[in-house]
């Protein structure tokens, strides 16, 4: 089968939580065929994963930013190449 | 490898009086929904009738007689306030223990990794000797008791997560410690049993009751909290599941609500554990879930956690 949510890997974390909301408030409402809803909760745990790493990502990133002695950011060192 | 399902038409002549909420439906939405293309690599088989030898392991004789006895031969008659027998009610019930004997023969003998038996009538709050709650015959109990005296399971690991607590399989193994029962459930509800000082002769009962109107940050931190690490230190050969899908937030009986995710995600959380004590080895037997398309969707999400999709 191939895979309809090969799409999510390149969403930015802004689409993907947007539509993973959507897609929440659809099966919340119960608006959609029963069949249809696997596909559409398939999809949701695509974006639902792309929105975790994109936070993982960014919180790595986070934890790189290093204080001056004043404790102010004075920049950010680069991630270790994976 | 493989996920399996078990079931089988028959189940569906176990009928329930009109309007009741446990009604051979439940089964039908479920059928529908395993049809799914995206369900197409499962493992089909149907579910055979037990032998009364299997369900006496969770039974006294007895009981199992008086059933039989009072099966009528036309119309309904009532055994509890809300539990009915059909004339299919006697092969119904001898096929939904069966299905779950036969997942753990299937899933204890390798030939698949886990599996999922949707059969009704549902068991978990069949008492030994006391049918109640739409439950005739405890199938998570004698499902558990097969593995122990079938393939040896030391100790067998049992998580319910219907919004109803499990009396019936409490009752059961309160004395037994070589069996750990597990529940989150809405407290009070019905049965009204589930407290958290309830913990058997051994230590090895955990309930985690919730609260009406409790949702899927609740639900995940009493099994992260309470439920999740006892499993784990109690090292099981086996977990099985009681799935009802009753905490279902669109469910008419409770007042839970959670999502489709919740129980993939609890699904997922009790195939870890699974996997690290117990060879991945999973049976989940369907209890109840009375709204047809939250019990539908939230199948389909247990399922595709099964098979780890």
């Amino acid at each position: 089968m191939a895979d309809k949510n090969a799409d999510v890997a390149a969403l930015s974390f802004e689409k993907a939580i947007g539509e993973l909301e959507q897609i929440v408030q659809k099966l919340e409402r119960g608006d959609v065929a029963l069949e249809e809803s696997i596909g559409i909760y398939e999809r949701g745990e695509a974006l639902k994963k792309r929105c975790e790493m994109l936070l993982r990502d960014a919180e790595a990133r986070v934890q790189k930013i290093t204080l001056a002695a004043d404790g102010t950011p004075k920049g950010v060192e680069p991630l270790d190449p994976s | 490898m493989t996920t399996l399902i078990v079931s089988h038409p028959k189940c569906l002549e176990h009928v329930t009086p009109p309007g009741h909420p446990e009604r051979p439906d439940r089964l039908r939405i479920i059928e529908r929904m395993l049809e799914h293309e995206r369900f197409a690599d499962l493992a089909r088989e149907l579910a055979p009738e037990a032998e009364l030898s299997d369900i006496a392991r969770a039974h006294p004789g007895n009981y199992i007689e008086r059933i039989r006895q009072a099966i009528p031969l036309s119309g309904l008659v009532s055994i509890d306030a809300d539990t009915t027998l059909s004339p299919g009610s006697w092969e119904a019930s001898l096929r939904s223990a069966g299905g779950a004997i036969l997942a753990v023969d299937e899933v204890m003998s390798g030939k698949v990794s886990n599996a999922f038996v949707y059969t009704r009538p549902p068991g978990h709050h069949a008492e030994a000797a006391t049918a109640m709650g739409f439950c005739i015959f405890n199938n998570a109990a004698i499902a558990a008791r097969h593995a122990q005296a079938v393939y040896g399971a030391e100790r067998v690991a049992i998580m319910d997560f219907d919004v109803h607590h499990g009396n019936g399989t409490q009752d059961i193994f309160w004395s037994d410690e070589s069996v750990m029962y597990t529940s989150t459930h809405e407290m009070p509800l019905y049965p009204g049993t589930g407290a958290i000082g309830e913990t058997g002769d051994h230590d090895q009962i955990v309930n985690a009751p919730l609260s009406a109107g409790d949702g899927g940050a609740e639900f995940r931190d009493a099994m992260e909290i309470a439920i999740l690490p006892r499993l784990r230190a109690f090292n099981p050969d086996l977990v099985i599941i009681s799935a009802g899908f009753d905490a279902h937030q669109r469910d008419p009986l409770a007042n839970i609500n959670l999502t489709e995710a919740d129980f993939g995600w609890a699904t997922r959380k009790l195939m870890d554990i699974a996997d690290q004590t117990a060879g991945g080895r999973v049976v989940s037997v369907l209890e109840g879930g009375y709204d047809l398309e939250g019990l539908g969707r939230s199948v389909a999400a247990h399922v595709m956690a099964l098979m780890r999709g």
